[in-house]
């Protein structure tokens, strides 16, 4: 019972400040709602007893990520959305469209499954554990995560470069 | 022992062409000199010495094969990097180097004013080397290796002076000839190859009896060998070629195109004899051939009035008379015709060079006359040539005709055309020859006189000229008629003894040395009355039998009429290709392909609109779609 | 597991339609970016739900493997919206289309 409780509470957080992300014209304050999304997923993550994960969650995504944006923001200051016409209004259609085609799809997907063992999982594992995502990363996966590590290190230079540019563009060193 | 003197005399002038071709700049002349004649020089002591050493063995000794490497080793067949020292090759090797020293020497006076005189003696002795390697070759490969670097050699000194466009034309023209050859001698080793398995001469020749008398094969090979011959040795219908490749310096018309290149095809049929005994047809073929070359052009040298040319469709003549006689089957005349040509076409063709040469490069005989006066040597050179070649008693050219004129006699029916036709050629040959030497040397010299006078020749040309001069009389007493066979003998090891081998008997030989002297005797009396007692009559005369003359002056035409047969419809073929078919066929496909893509280009390209947005809509549409058909698929199937 | 995985799932949707329509409507490339991080966040819940349906801890890796390309993302992505706007007064990705075919 707690734990449908639990869920309802962190989808209906999830989507309410999705839903702001998506529509608060402001950005800084959409960079704050996402901060509440991030925080209700990680509570479902709590749920699905992946508290490594959760943490990861929080620190990572709440703490660095969104720090990030909004130190840009903040940078980039305020430059208000802008008003001219938008040239793709025509496509909003399409666009529409999917996501009615996708949701039409999940929906059918989704009710169509009938093979969960919903019920088959123990309620308590240890799979969530640091140890065994560890083990996991360091045996079954061990590609994936040499990628990862590659993936940041580009990553890291990529930024370095970028900032550099940027200096020079603006007359810098 | 023999046979590695044989390999240096190979080797010598290819390293000495390759040390002048290689050199940085221009060496001092007396560089190129020193490397270019000595090469030739040291090329002739060997032959000489492998010559003399072959003499000290016994007759059925003296054939020696060399082999450095095995070149090329396949599915059973051996192809070796070896040479072939025999009796034949060796008499060649002597002609060669003999004459071809003589005439390097010569080029050393006549090309001292050319700036090119290091790449004239590279390719000279470029040319010796290719020639050696061809008469040395003891298989059929490398005969086929020599035979292209002849080619290619001839094709350089052609085109020696190649700023003159006509040098050039002249060039292409022999080396698309000689090509047409090649791939005749070509097939005929490849079909050597797969009805004997080998390459080797040896091998090959003894295992010629097993295709059978007259088999449809042997007559193949043979004609296939001959279409070679034809090309190299300029018979008709492959000759136009020679009169053109006078643009090259006079030096290269002697050793090239009269004593050397020209008789390869002689030298190859004499190798090949064992083929060419074992089909009668194929031997008819080449002496008519022959023959039919022979009376042709001995009557466009009739009309010839460049100095040259006359000596150029002379040479054609000549060669004939070699070809009818190795057809028939008389190779020991063959060779003796050959060695005997080289000695007196040198000497004429050099004589003329240093007519060419003391009149400033003048080369018609419109404006020369009188030159006995002033050019003594050239005056002796040429008159023993013309006397030599006419066939009068005593020089080399009465021996050698007759040696083969005689046999001929013995050859059944096509024996006696060939005689007719040959006895007929010793009177136009006569004829013409007396003609060139009484319209430069007699007479009256050209209106005006000679602005300036004739220079005489320096040692370095006048010592090969009076050489030549010598041996063109003292060259025939090799053999004589009636018993003295030097010749014959030194070649009996290859040609063997058989029923298709013609020798002269006695009886034939008093028949034709009557008629033939009494022919060139008429040749030269009716030149005489011609063109020397009366210079004036010649004019008088121009009137007559204008329309065969005018035939003749255009070398019968064969000129025209591959221009009519085979150039014209390429050039039209060409002309439609270009203008109807290419632009449709490959030009249009290639065209269309372009305009395709670049139409397919245009369309795909709007819609990279550079907006990450519009990416994105698509990239939605795409999912929905996809999840449309899922549910779908999903709902029909439940 | 008391809430079906139907319902995660359906979560999971929702939160990826919100970030599309995020996408698809916003022009200034912040909020892109910010619409692109709640679709991987829709991922991710689907990932750490189905580890918890197969007892298995690959979702959870993969999660976390989705956290680090998105932690890269943004970096390179603010990265190059401070380098292109800095001198630009507006913010409009539209603007962005340089790269036109």
């Amino acid at each position: 019972m707690g734990e449908k409780v639990t869920f309802a509470v962190a989808a209906i957080g999830a989507l309410g400040f999705g839903t702001g992300v998506v529509f608060f014209r402001d950005a800084f304050r959409a960079a704050v709602s996402l901060i509440g999304t991030l925080l209700s997923v990680a509570l479902l993550f709590i749920v699905l007893l992946a508290p490594f994960a959760a943490a990861v969650q929080v620190i990572v995504y709440a703490g660095a990520i969104v720090v990030m944006f909004l130190f840009v923001i903040a940078y980039l200051g305020e430059r208000g959305e802008v008003t001219t016409p938008d040239r793709l209004d025509r496509w909003q259609v399409i666009g529409w469209l999917g996501v009615i085609g996708l949701g039409a799809f999940g929906a059918v997907a989704v009710l169509d499954s009938s093979s969960a063992p919903a019920d088959a999982a123990p309620a308590t594992t240890d799979v969530g554990t640091p140890a065994s995502i560890g083990d996991a990363f360091l045996s079954d996966h061990l590609l994936a995560f040499e990628v990862t590590s590659l993936i940041l290190l580009v990553a890291a230079v990529g930024a370095v470069i970028l900032a550099r540019s940027a200096v020079q563009g603006a007359g810098g060193r | 022992m023999a046979t590695a003197l044989a390999w240096i005399v190979l080797v010598v002038p290819l390293i000495s062409g390759i040390v002048l071709a290689g050199w940085p700049g221009e060496p001092p002349h007396a560089v190129t000199r020193l490397l270019g004649i000595g090469s030739i020089l040291i090329s002739f002591a060997l032959s000489v010495a492998v010559f003399i050493g072959l003499l000290g063995n016994a007759a059925d000794d003296r054939s020696f094969t060399s082999s450095a490497f095995e070149w090329i080793s396949i599915a059973g067949t051996d192809v070796d990097l070896s040479i072939l020292v025999d009796p034949l090759s060796v008499m060649m090797m002597l002609i060669i180097t003999g004459v071809g020293f003589l005439i390097h020497l010569y080029s050393a006076e006549y090309m001292e004013h050319d700036r090119d005189y290091r790449r004239f003696f590279a390719s000279m002795n470029l040319f010796v080397f290719s020639m050696l390697l061809l008469v040395l070759a003891g298989n059929f490969f490398f005969l086929i290796v020599g035979w292209a670097f002849v080619g290619l050699a001839s094709y350089l000194l052609i085109g020696f002076w190649y700023e003159r466009p006509t040098a050039v034309a002249a060039a292409k023209k022999a080396f698309v000839i000689n090509v047409i050859g090649d791939v005749g001698l070509v097939l005929a080793a490849f079909l050597i190859l797969r009805e004997l398995g080998t390459l080797d001469y040896g091998e090959a020749f003894a295992g010629a009896s097993g295709l059978g008398a007259n088999s449809g094969t042997v007559l193949a090979i043979c004609l296939l060998l001959f279409v070679g011959a034809a090309a190299k040795s300029a018979q008709v219908p492959l000759h136009t070629w020679l009169p053109d490749a006078m643009e090259g310096p006079t030096p290269v018309s002697a050793l090239i195109h009269a004593a050397t290149m020209v008789t390869a095809g002689v030298y190859l049929i004499v190798r090949c004899h064992a083929f060419f005994d074992l089909s009668w047809l194929a031997g008819d073929i080449v002496a008519v051939v022959g023959a039919i070359t022979l009376l042709m052009a001995a009557t466009v040298a009739l009309q010839q009035v460049d100095i040259k040319r006359v000596l150029a469709w002379s040479t054609v003549s000549q060669v004939g008379y070699m070809i009818m006689a190795v057809g028939l089957g008389a190779y020991a005349s063959g060779m003796f015709m050959l060695m005997a040509h080289a000695f007196y076409k040198a000497a004429l063709f050099l004589a003329a060079g240093v007519v060419i040469h003391a009149l400033h490069d003048e080369q018609s005989l419109d404006r020369m006359g009188g030159l006995r006066k002033y050019l003594r040597v050239a005056y002796f050179g040429m008159g023993a040539g013309c006397l030599a070649i006419a066939g009068v008693p005593g020089f080399a050219g009465f021996f050698a005709k007759d040696d083969v004129l005689a046999s001929a006699l013995n050859g059944g029916a096509i024996g006696v055309f060939c005689w007719v036709v040959g006895i007929l050629g010793a009177f136009l040959t006569a004829l013409y020859m007396f003609r060139l030497l009484f319209r430069a040397f007699f007479g009256p010299e050209p209106a005006g006189g000679y602005q300036p006078a004739p220079h005489p020749s320096r040692w370095w040309m006048s010592v090969p000229v009076v050489v030549l001069g010598i041996l063109s009389i003292v060259g025939g007493w090799l053999q004589l008629p009636f018993g003295w066979t030097e010749i014959s003998d030194w070649l009996l090891p290859v040609t063997g003894e058989g029923p298709a081998i013609l020798e002269p008997t006695h009886a034939t030989e008093v028949v034709t040395i009557i008629v033939s002297v009494v022919m060139a005797l008429g040749g030269i009396g009716l030149a005489w009355w011609l063109f020397g007692a009366d210079p004036e009559r010649r004019i008088r005369l121009a009137a007559i039998a204008r329309g065969p003359r005018a035939v003749m002056d255009d070398a019968w035409r064969f000129d025209e009429a591959y221009d009519d047969v085979f150039v014209e419809p390429g050039r039209e073929m060409a002309d439609v290709m270009l203008t109807r078919v290419e632009p449709a066929g490959p030009q249009g496909i290639i065209t269309g392909t372009v305009a395709f893509v670049r139409g397919a280009a245009r369309l795909v390209r709007s819609s990279q609109s550079g907006m990450v947005r519009a990416y994105a809509f698509w990239m939605v549409l795409g999912i929905a779609l996809a999840g449309i058909v899922a549910a779908l698929i999903a709902a029909g199937g439940s | 597991m008391n809430v079906p995985i139907e319902a995660y799932l359906m979560l999971s949707l929702a939160l990826l339609a919100l970030g599309l329509v995020g996408v698809m409507r916003r022009r200034n490339p912040l909020m892109l970016l910010l619409s692109v991080e709640l679709m991987l966040n829709a991922g991710n819940v689907s990932l750490i739900g189905f580890s918890r349906l197969w007892d298995d801890p690959s979702g959870q890796v993969f999660a976390l493997v989705v956290m680090v390309v998105a932690a890269a993302e943004v970096v390179i992505g603010l990265g190059l919206v401070v380098a292109i706007f800095r001198s630009r007064t507006r913010l409009d990705v539209d603007e962005m289309s340089s790269m036109r075919g």
